[in-house]
């Protein structure tokens, strides 16, 4: 008998492990499912593909594979279609955000009015941001098309086209093409963000600014704006990443072309996968990519510190 | 903005409140549904209407032949894409928010060493490229035996599908006051007990949003189905419309009837539980 089990007012039998030690290994074991997860099917193919990058390794001519180090590094540098294609991915992003932007901001502000079948209506305006990638660019490819495209009929009833345009075969309107395509299915993105946001907007700010005789367009820069801009920043740079990492809409309507017009660096990476067998150089290209998005995630950080301690 | 009682509206409130309000409806309404009404309208068509010139904007007779050719031809069995996309979406969605549930609750409750740096990995996953895991997925699920199967899908669905909804899981569950579940242990109730019958009826609507967005994102998922699928009979409905277009020239009303069934099943869900995804969407962003 030991001297605590003598006592009367005896503790409970001293656990073994002490309650923060348990508290630890249960929030382990919680994390258990999500490591194994995230580790097979993120974090070693990201080593691989570094691993990847520094071999010759093309599907179709396996006599050649062989340790490179970083031959597949140095022939990025040198490829001008690389280049190129950065040069492309700034446009597409810029294009595409700065219109996704606006429009969705425009969207937000009337979405927020009170009317009669408001539902109904944010419902309809939001579908474009949920619908598959491939059906986006298949919808739109089908509009452009030169001959029973809607686009180039409606423009030939309006009066304003007197020939047929082949949309995205045309290596100067191409990018636009694929660029409004992206607007479309992006506005909704950023209605549904900035409309959250000016729900937050407590209603007697714009009441006090009324009765300070603020109008319409003021207490839209002196309430609105200054209020929004975190979630402005937020949104905005969560979709600067998310359109420059995006191949499916290019991927589908011009596959990069024509004559690399619509190429940016993603599509350049399948391209390099797909058509040309070529895994070593591609696996380079999307590390390169990776590498670009980690500056991008790092900016990111500090812009959204900074913007939370504002808010 | 609000309502119009505080005093006289000035002139340009009551022409943004009338002419541009409903101006500007319209127009968001044309611009998002325009290009779809476009396409159901198509896959009504007959052959002779769908490459007549001028176009045919209405269909004269409605013919459901594109739909029965699209959902039983051998070349492009859109029956058998259905129900591939649904089982690898629904086993998705199902195993992305259990793990989610486990992982968000852990990383909002428990105080441990690595906590902030489990946060920030899942914050900087949202952000990679998916090219960059397709090469080595392919390897990887190929020295498996995983090639043509639904697991490498799903397991690869995980890759975009678990990062944002732990994030997003993670506010919802710190939302919740910590002292509920407490008073539930204190009267007996385990740490999991504590979870299942207090945290997780509190976080429907999270837990709601974090399903719905599994589902959609796995629907609409194109570049792993293409790689990891060699058979027409796995293919996806992304994947099995994106070779309609390579085969041949392209049917458009066969297409018009593909893109249709592609859609509508996402577009149901969204526009039923929309409420939910939207909040729990915005929850995470807002919270940055």
């Amino acid at each position: 008998m030991s001297y605590r089990d003598a006592t009367i007012a005896a503790p409970l039998a001293r656990p073994l492990v002490t309650r923060r030690t348990r508290e630890l290994l249960l929030g382990y074991a919680y994390l258990l499912p999500v490591a194994v997860c995230l580790g097979g099917t993120v974090l070693v193919p990201i080593l691989k593909a570094i691993h990847m990058s520094l071999y010759n390794h093309v599907l179709i001519k396996p006599q050649e594979y062989r340790f490179i180090g970083l031959g597949n590094y140095a022939r990025l540098l040198g490829d001008d279609v690389f280049w190129l294609t950065l040069w492309n991915s700034a446009w597409w992003v810029f294009g595409s955000v700065s219109l996704q932007f606006l429009g969705g901001f425009a969207a937000a502000l009337l979405l927020h009015q009170a009317f009669a079948g408001r539902a109904l209506v944010r419902t309809v305006t939001l579908l474009p941001w949920v619908i598959p990638g491939v059906v986006v660019a298949l919808v739109w490819e089908y509009i452009y098309q030169p001959n029973y495209g809607i686009l180039n009929d409606l423009l030939f009833r309006l009066g304003w086209l007197h020939e047929r345009v082949a949309w995205l075969s045309d290596p100067r309107l191409a990018m636009p093409a694929v660029i409004m395509t992206n607007i479309w299915r992006g506005v909704p993105f950023f209605a549904i963000m900035l409309l959250a946001g000016l729900q937050a907007i407590p209603d007697e700010l714009y009441e006090a600014a009324r009765v300070d005789g603020a109008s319409v367009t003021q207490r839209f820069w002196h309430v609105t704006l200054p209020l929004l801009r975190p979630i402005i920043v937020v949104a905005t740079a969560t979709r600067i990443i998310w359109t420059f990492n995006y191949a499916d809409l290019i991927f589908v309507m011009t596959s990069g072309g024509p004559a690399n017009a619509t190429q940016i660096t993603s599509t350049y990476t399948l391209l390099q996968a797909y058509s040309n067998l070529d895994f070593g150089y591609a696996a380079t290209l999307s590390v390169v990519l990776l590498l670009i998005m980690l500056a991008f995630t790092i900016a990111y950080l500090r812009v959204t510190r900074g913007v939370e301690s504002v808010a | 903005m609000t309502g119009r009682r505080a005093g006289r509206a000035d002139l340009a409130e009551r022409v943004l409140g009338g002419p541009v309000l409903w101006g500007g409806l319209a127009l968001l309404t044309l611009f998002a549904i325009g290009p779809f009404v476009w396409v159901f309208l198509s896959s009504f068509k007959t052959r002779a209407e769908l490459y007549a010139t001028p176009l045919v904007y209405l269909p004269k007779q409605i013919t459901l032949a594109n739909y029965v050719d699209a959902w039983t031809s051998s070349l492009t069995p859109f029956s058998r894409f259905f129900a591939n996309s649904l089982w690898v979406s629904s086993v998705t969605m199902v195993a992305t928010t259990v793990i989610s549930i486990l992982a968000g609750y852990a990383l909002a409750r428990f105080r441990f060493v690595g906590r902030d740096v489990f946060l920030l990995v899942f914050l900087a996953t949202q952000m990679f490229p998916a090219v960059l895991l397709i090469a080595p997925l392919l390897s990887q699920w190929y020295a498996l035996g995983l090639i043509d199967t639904y697991q490498a899908l799903i397991y690869s669905n995980f890759s975009f599908t678990v990062p944002f909804t732990v994030w997003m899981l993670v506010g919802y569950f710190e939302s919740i006051p910590r002292e509920l579940e407490e008073s539930a242990m204190i009267d007996g109730c385990g740490r999991l007990g504590a979870l299942l019958r207090i945290v997780l009826p509190l976080a429907a609507p999270g837990v709601a949003a974090t399903a719905i967005f599994a589902f959609v994102s796995s629907w609409s998922e194109l570049l792993f189905a293409i790689t990891f699928t060699t058979q027409t009979e796995m293919r996806t409905l992304s994947a099995g419309l994106l070779y309609m277009v390579g085969q041949y020239e392209i049917q458009w009303g066969q297409l018009s009837a593909g893109v249709m069934i592609s859609t509508v099943p996402v577009a149901v869900l969204f526009t039923f539980l929309q409420r939910h995804l939207i909040r729990g969407l915005t929850a995470g962003a807002l919270k940055g």
